[in-house]
């Protein structure tokens, strides 16, 4: 399972990069493969203001509807409208064509808040 | 093996009330005041609609299913429209999956698991579907499965037919799956089929063998635990 050294992660498996003030927001690696091939994505939209911790995105495989939290509080500046049409780029690329949303980070402390990769990975089970 | 609860309820619950429910023991669940908790079920009749539920699985009016006495609800899990009814076991495990326990083989293959080797105890050919959830025999689905997750805590779950009429699932295509029948216990073992407590024995035991969670039995009108006192006396 890869977990990339220069994002940051949350304990419900987000992973967020950032770009100056933006925030781009995705599901793990680990998180993608414990729900398998992804079917349908609900996206928020633009302009949308989220608290950390807020219901931002559901992704659903055949069975299972999962929720995605925002990591960081701030507005929706951009989605990934590709999802709409391919959910399944988050399965093929976690971390890179499969991100999901753009925040305008309101707080960038909450960002320190988050866990590094190290940290991340002892919360995930080896298999 | 993890130390689990399971709570089972005597009477066909209303539909509503047992989402209420199960909200509450999410909720709490997350907050670490509960362990994991398998609620155990029949409910009154009632068509649910999946997350992306869509309206053209359904095969008769709201009039009409009002005037069979069958609930509608949009569900917020993942699967197609499915039917409950008296005669069903469904099984809602709130369960915690995403940190250094997680089942990381699958809830889904799990649940798909307990029905099969339950199916088995009653000498009945239980398999899985390439492409479509849930257990099978030769003679239609038995057990459907949806669920979701919110903190990598799992609601919703299994529904597993005993005895329950079939007639409500002839006003919806099932899982959105035309021309796959849908079938009982009671449809494959007629008069030898067995009785809805043994069935549920059956599904509690194979769940915490598959699930590998040691489960603390509770009746939901005896003596429970104080948090589920509170969680379930309220609903």
């Amino acid at each position: 399972m890869s977990v990339p050294q220069d994002l940051f992660y949350s304990k419900t498996h987000e992973w967020v990069s950032l770009d100056d003030d933006v925030a781009t927001v995705g599901i793990t690696d680990f998180a993608q493969s414990q729900l398998s091939d992804l079917t349908f994505v609900e996206l928020p939209e633009v302009g949308t203001e989220f608290k950390a911790g807020d219901e931002a995105a559901v992704v659903e495989s055949v069975k299972a509807a999962a929720d995605v939290y925002a990591p960081v509080a701030g507005e929706v500046v951009e989605i990934n409208s590709d999802l709409e049409d391919s959910p399944e780029l988050i399965n093929k690329d976690a971390f890179g064509a499969g991100w999901l949303f753009k925040i305008k980070v309101a707080n960038e402390s909450d960002v320190d808040d988050m866990l590094d990769a190290d940290s991340y990975e002892e919360l995930c089970p080896n298999d | 093996m993890m130390n689990a609860w399971t709570v089972s309820f005597n009477n066909p619950v209303p539909y509503l009330q047992g989402l209420d429910l199960q909200h509450r023991l999410l909720q709490a669940r997350q907050n670490n005041r509960i362990p994991d908790t398998v609620l155990v079920l029949e409910h009154r009749p009632v068509v649910t609609l999946g997350n992306r539920g869509r309206d053209n699985y359904l095969l008769k009016t709201r009039e009409e299913y009002a005037a069979m006495g069958i609930e509608l609800f949009h569900a917020e899990r993942g699967g197609d429209v499915t039917f409950h009814g008296p005669g069903q076991w469904v099984l809602y495990p709130i369960l915690y999956l995403g940190g250094n326990e997680a089942d990381s083989h699958g809830y889904l293959h799990n649940l798909e698991e307990v029905a099969i080797r339950t199916l088995g105890d009653y000498g009945v050919e239980g398999f899985r579907r390439e492409g479509k959830s849930g257990a099978w025999t030769t003679a239609g689905k038995v057990a459907a499965i949806g669920f979701r997750l919110k903190k990598w805590v799992s609601f919703h779950g299994m529904s597993f037919n005993v005895s329950n009429e079939l007639a409500g699932f002839d006003t919806i295509v099932p899982c959105g799956l035309t021309g796959e029948p849908v079938v009982s216990l009671k449809t494959i073992l007629a008069h030898a089929c067995p009785a809805m407590p043994e069935v549920r024995e059956s599904l509690l035991n194979h769940f915490s063998a598959v699930c590998n969670r040691e489960l603390e039995r509770f009746d939901a009108d005896g003596k429970l635990p104080a948090p589920l006192e509170d969680l379930i006396r309220r609903a």
